[in-house]
């Protein structure tokens, strides 16, 4: 017996011209281009790309990450000599380092010194807020409610405790994350090193469960979505309105599974926490590092946190506390 | 177009896909492990049968040289000009020139740091350096016991029959970047010395010819001031990949990662490292720095600064120089320690 | 009370695997079937030895307990029973117990006439998690290999493991892997958001249908991939990091034994600059 497995879309319907957009009193905007249908799109989802709206908010910015990238990029060019090629061959490992620490919170070292860092992460943070921003007013002229911008605003929380608040509580711009694809890693490792081990930060233990719980919650929710996808499940909010026998198959899945199951609605608000959960916690370690706690292994130990292994080598003292002669 | 789409994208990821799988470095054979921890930790050194026999065929010892007798006539009576090895017979003279010649002269043997008209003339700035370096290599065999145990160095721990030993260090070149572009304090640049990493790329000035501090960890739980600067933290683990490297070791070779800092959670090779540092902080300070004057343009780093020493000078990518090899004690002429 | 006042019609016989009529009956809301029974005796024993392990440890703090897997010189042979012997019987009462947990997931869904997703998606869950205990330790060469079961040793195990290469960011797969983890976080918020705050309005609104969702995503990125799409995206996402994960470990031993950011070395080397 053949049956419908939901992995692809093997008959793609689209109107003969991509649609124009929801017109009307409610919405009120300035979209561009014409949008187009991409056949290889149609196979997982809507063929249909663009039109593009970008707005006052959009616009301004696009400019200021625009200029945040090339703050970054000339930068990193001029770091291996404005060679073209060097500059491709290294470009996963160019940086454009904060400040030195001489320089605490100095809002204009020289530029050469985290000047230009603090340029480009005054720039990336500008055009972040604007396109928060946008996705406020998008929601409101559509008539939605708030919830992406909020969810942004968890996102652009943790960014903002990275590279600025910690710093900040630091008095030292030199604790921000450095710009770059390596560079930015080795910050996350010197940042565990510095203050004694993240994993054992709870505010980071509690950030990489949300950030797990949200692959594990998506995967069951996308699984379960496509496996009723027969009975018309993908019509999330209309099956909310109108239960039908796919939202009911769904919900009796998973409470014969596990003895609860969320509903059409719910399971959103779970995902929907589970994900802003990632990075307001996360927000939360990184603040609460170096301000209010400066070795999390030595936290852990105090509070009975942390394990303790048979020792398998004779036990070591630290040399240079015994007064060994240098 | 979906067809020209399809094929460019089939021939991009096949190329991708090889590149990464047929890359060099990949292993095969089977991997064991020297467990040197609680189990269930995942604490030890990896080594695979070839990387056994690289290490062994890169740590081969020079052909024995014959010893020779301390007694007869001593060789300040036999040469000129003798000023260090004073304390050695003219037999016992003549043997470390022999070494030196193999170990340290290269294509040129003796005429490396001689003058062949006049073996006594002091000319050649290397027979000035090599002087010091006579005096250092009994030094680190009399008074750097601490690290180097009875197992001692020679000239061959370091020279390996080079003139220059492979793996010194010089300060930082200028960062290449000029003007208001941003120096990025020498990060953001793989090298040899950093691992491939984008961290410091000259961990070791202020640290390994100072007394910099290492230690960036905090030794309470709660904050007592601002302490270690992040900068500063990756300088430290830069400097560690350097180690890393010179020794041909992992972190959990000394460190219980969970706690670095924490002597009772590594191991007690660690207490060794230490006393390795502070020699090559004394080495560095007391014979390299002081032949500041004596170096040729062409061996002075990118700043004007001569070379100095770190781990791989000696270790050569091995835990122990050598595999451990007790060459030094057939060189009591060098200060080698023979133990029976 | 323990049925949803539909739920009495979707409670039908058969679409068992194994074991037919036997155990086809609820408990609760829970559906048992053959596959409920073995699940729970693997979860009843597994608990059990842990419990056991914990007792010969005198480690009674949730943080802090620690089934350790054998040392390495035991390979891939049985360890005593305090030196590990426990971790390689909990393994096997994990993996029976993840194996009847999806098989029975598998009934469940020919009962409800859904398809297979769900059981897939978790297969690719025991799939990396048979990586760690299983695969690995195997082409390693010993059972020691295993992570230790406890909340912190094994955070303890993953921090070695990573400072074992070195700098374990460096390694390309769980580069790949932590994108998809990040992106399936992202892609949740927007999905959750999108339809939440479709669902509830703003005030005076009514509810607002899939339209708006697509055109609130064409107005903020300039493309919405719909309704049925980004459950798909979803699903690969979240399944991407899964495997990657699974494969960033599998490498890291079996077929790379150094630092990681050393791997990078041949795209430095490529002849066209090298």
């Amino acid at each position: 017996m053949s049956i419908y497995e939901n992995v692809f879309t093997q008959v793609q319907v689209h109107p003969k011209t991509p649609e124009e957009g929801l017109g009307g009193p409610i919405v009120d905007r300035e979209r561009i281009g014409k949008p187009i249908i991409s056949y290889w799109l149609g196979f997982i989802g809507n063929a249909q790309i663009g039109p593009l709206y970008l707005g006052t908010l959009g616009v301004f910015s696009l400019l200021f990450g625009f200029v945040a990238f090339e703050i970054i990029g000339l930068n990193m060019l001029a770091s291996v000599h404005w060679d073209p090629i060097q500059f491709v061959r290294q470009l996963p490992w160019l940086a454009l380092e904060p400040p030195k620490p001489e320089y605490g919170i100095k809002l204009f070292p020289p530029l050469a010194e985290g000047g230009w860092w603090l340029m480009a992460g005054f720039c990336m943070t500008m055009s972040v807020l604007l396109w928060w921003a946008r996705v406020y007013r998008r929601a409101v002229a559509l008539g939605l409610s708030t919830h992406m911008a909020w969810a942004f605003a968890s996102a652009i929380w943790l960014m903002l405790c990275m590279g600025f608040i910690q710093p900040l509580l630091m008095g030292h711009f030199s604790e921000g994350v450095p710009f770059g694809i390596f560079p930015h890693l080795d910050w996350t490792a010197a940042f565990s090193l510095r203050y004694g081990n993240l994993y054992y930060n709870p505010f980071h233990m509690l950030s990489i469960a949300f950030l797990y719980g949200s692959a594990l919650l998506f995967a069951m929710h996308g699984a379960t979505i496509l496996s009723v996808g027969r009975y018309g499940g993908e019509r999330e909010v209309e099956q909310m309105v109108y239960r039908g026998t796919a939202a009911e198959r769904a919900a009796l899945f998973w409470r014969w599974t596990m003895g609860y199951n969320a509903t059409m609605e719910s399971i959103h608000r779970w995902g929907w926490w589970c994900a802003v959960l990632c990075p307001l916690t996360g927000g939360i370690g990184i603040l609460l590092s170096g301000t209010v706690v400066d070795n999390w292994y030595l936290w852990a130990v105090q509070h009975n946190i942390a394990p303790s292994y048979p020792h398998v080598f004779p036990v070591t003292v630290d040399p240079a506390a015994t007064g060994v002669p240098q | 177009m979906k067809t020209t789409a399809l094929l460019l994208g089939g021939v991009a990821t096949a190329l991708i896909g090889t590149a990464l799988i047929f890359t060099p470095g990949w292993n095969l054979s089977k991997v064991h492990t020297v467990q040197t921890g609680y189990r269930g930790l995942s604490v030890g050194e990896m080594y695979t049968t070839k990387s056994e026999q690289l290490l062994k065929a890169a740590n081969a010892l020079p052909d024995a040289i014959d010893p020779a007798e301390a007694g007869g006539k001593k060789a300040t009576e036999v040469y000129k000009n003798v000023k260090v090895l004073t304390d050695l017979s003219a037999a016992q003279f003549d043997r470390v020139m022999l070494g030196f010649a193999a170990w340290v002269g290269g294509e040129q043997g003796c005429n490396y740091c001689h003058n062949p008209e006049n073996l006594a003339d002091d000319n050649l700035y290397t027979k000035k350096v090599a002087r010091s370096m006579i005096q250092m290599t009994r030094h680190i065999n009399k008074d750097w016991q601490a690290h180097v145990q009875t197992t001692g160095v020679t000239c061959y721990t370091c020279h390996r029959g080079q003139p220059v030993p492979k793996g010194v260090w010089y300060k930082g070149a200028d960062p290449k970047s000029k003007g208001a572009a941003a120096t990025n304090y020498g990060m953001g640049h793989p090298s040899s010395v950093n691992g491939t990493t984008a961290m410091n790329t000259d961990p070791f000035s202020g640290i390994l010819d100072g007394k910099d501090a290492i230690r960036v960890q905090a030794s309470q739980a709660l904050p007592t001031g601002f302490g270690a600067p992040l900068q500063k933290t990756e300088k430290t683990y830069s400097l560690m990949m350097a180690f890393s490297g010179g020794l041909g070791v992992n972190c959990t070779y000394c460190h219980g990662s969970r706690a670095f800092t924490n002597w009772t959670e590594g191991s007690p090779l660690r207490v060794n490292a230490w006393h390795g540092i502070n020699m090559v902080r004394d080495l560095n300070a007391n014979f390299l720095a002081p032949l500041q004057a004596d170096w040729p343009a062409n061996r002075l780093g990118p700043t004007g600064d001569g070379p100095k020493l770190y781990c791989l000078t000696c270790h050569q990518g091995a835990p122990k120089p050598l595999l451990g090899a007790k060459m030094a004690q057939d060189w009591a002429e060098l200060g080698g320690v023979s133990v029976k | 009370m323990a049925m949803l006042n539909f739920e009495k019609k979707y409670r039908v016989r058969g679409g068992t695997l194994l074991g037919g009529d036997l155990f086809d009956f609820w408990v609760g809301p829970f559906y048992v079937g053959f596959f409920g029974v073995t699940t729970f005796i693997f979860s009843l024993v597994g608990v059990a030895m842990i419990a056991y392990g914990t007792a010969l440890d005198h480690v009674w703090n949730i943080w802090q307990i620690n089934i350790a897997p054998p040392d390495l010189k035991y390979g891939l042979g049985l360890a005593p029973l305090k030196e590990g012997g426990i971790w390689q019987i909990v393994t096997v009462c994990a993996l029976g117990a993840f194996g009847s947990w999806a098989l029975r997931e598998v009934e469940i869904c020919r009962k409800l006439g859904i398809g297979y997703h769900v059981p897939i998606a978790f297969g690719f869950a025991i799939l990396a998690y048979t990586t760690l205990v299983v695969f690995r330790p195997v082409l390693m060469g010993a059972w020691g290999y295993g992570f230790p079961y406890g909340i912190l040793s094994h955070l303890d195990w993953v921090s070695n493991t990573g400072y074992q290469y070195l700098h374990f960011h460096y390694n390309p797969a769980h580069m790949l892997a932590i994108t998809f983890f990040f992106t399936t976080c992202l892609a949740l918020a927007m999905h959750g958001a999108v339809i939440v705050s479709a669902a509830n309005p703003r005030q005076g609104e009514t509810v607002r249908p899939t339209e708006y969702e697509d055109w609130f995503f064409r107005d903020v990125v300039g493309y919405s991939i719909g309704t049925l799409g980004i459950h798909r995206l979803g699903l690969f996402l979240a399944l991407s990091a899964v495997f990657w994960s699974a494969v960033c470990i599998l490498i890291s031993g079996p077929f790379w034994t150094k630092g990681w950011p050393e791997w990078w070395n041949w795209w430095l080397n490529l002849p066209i600059w090298r």
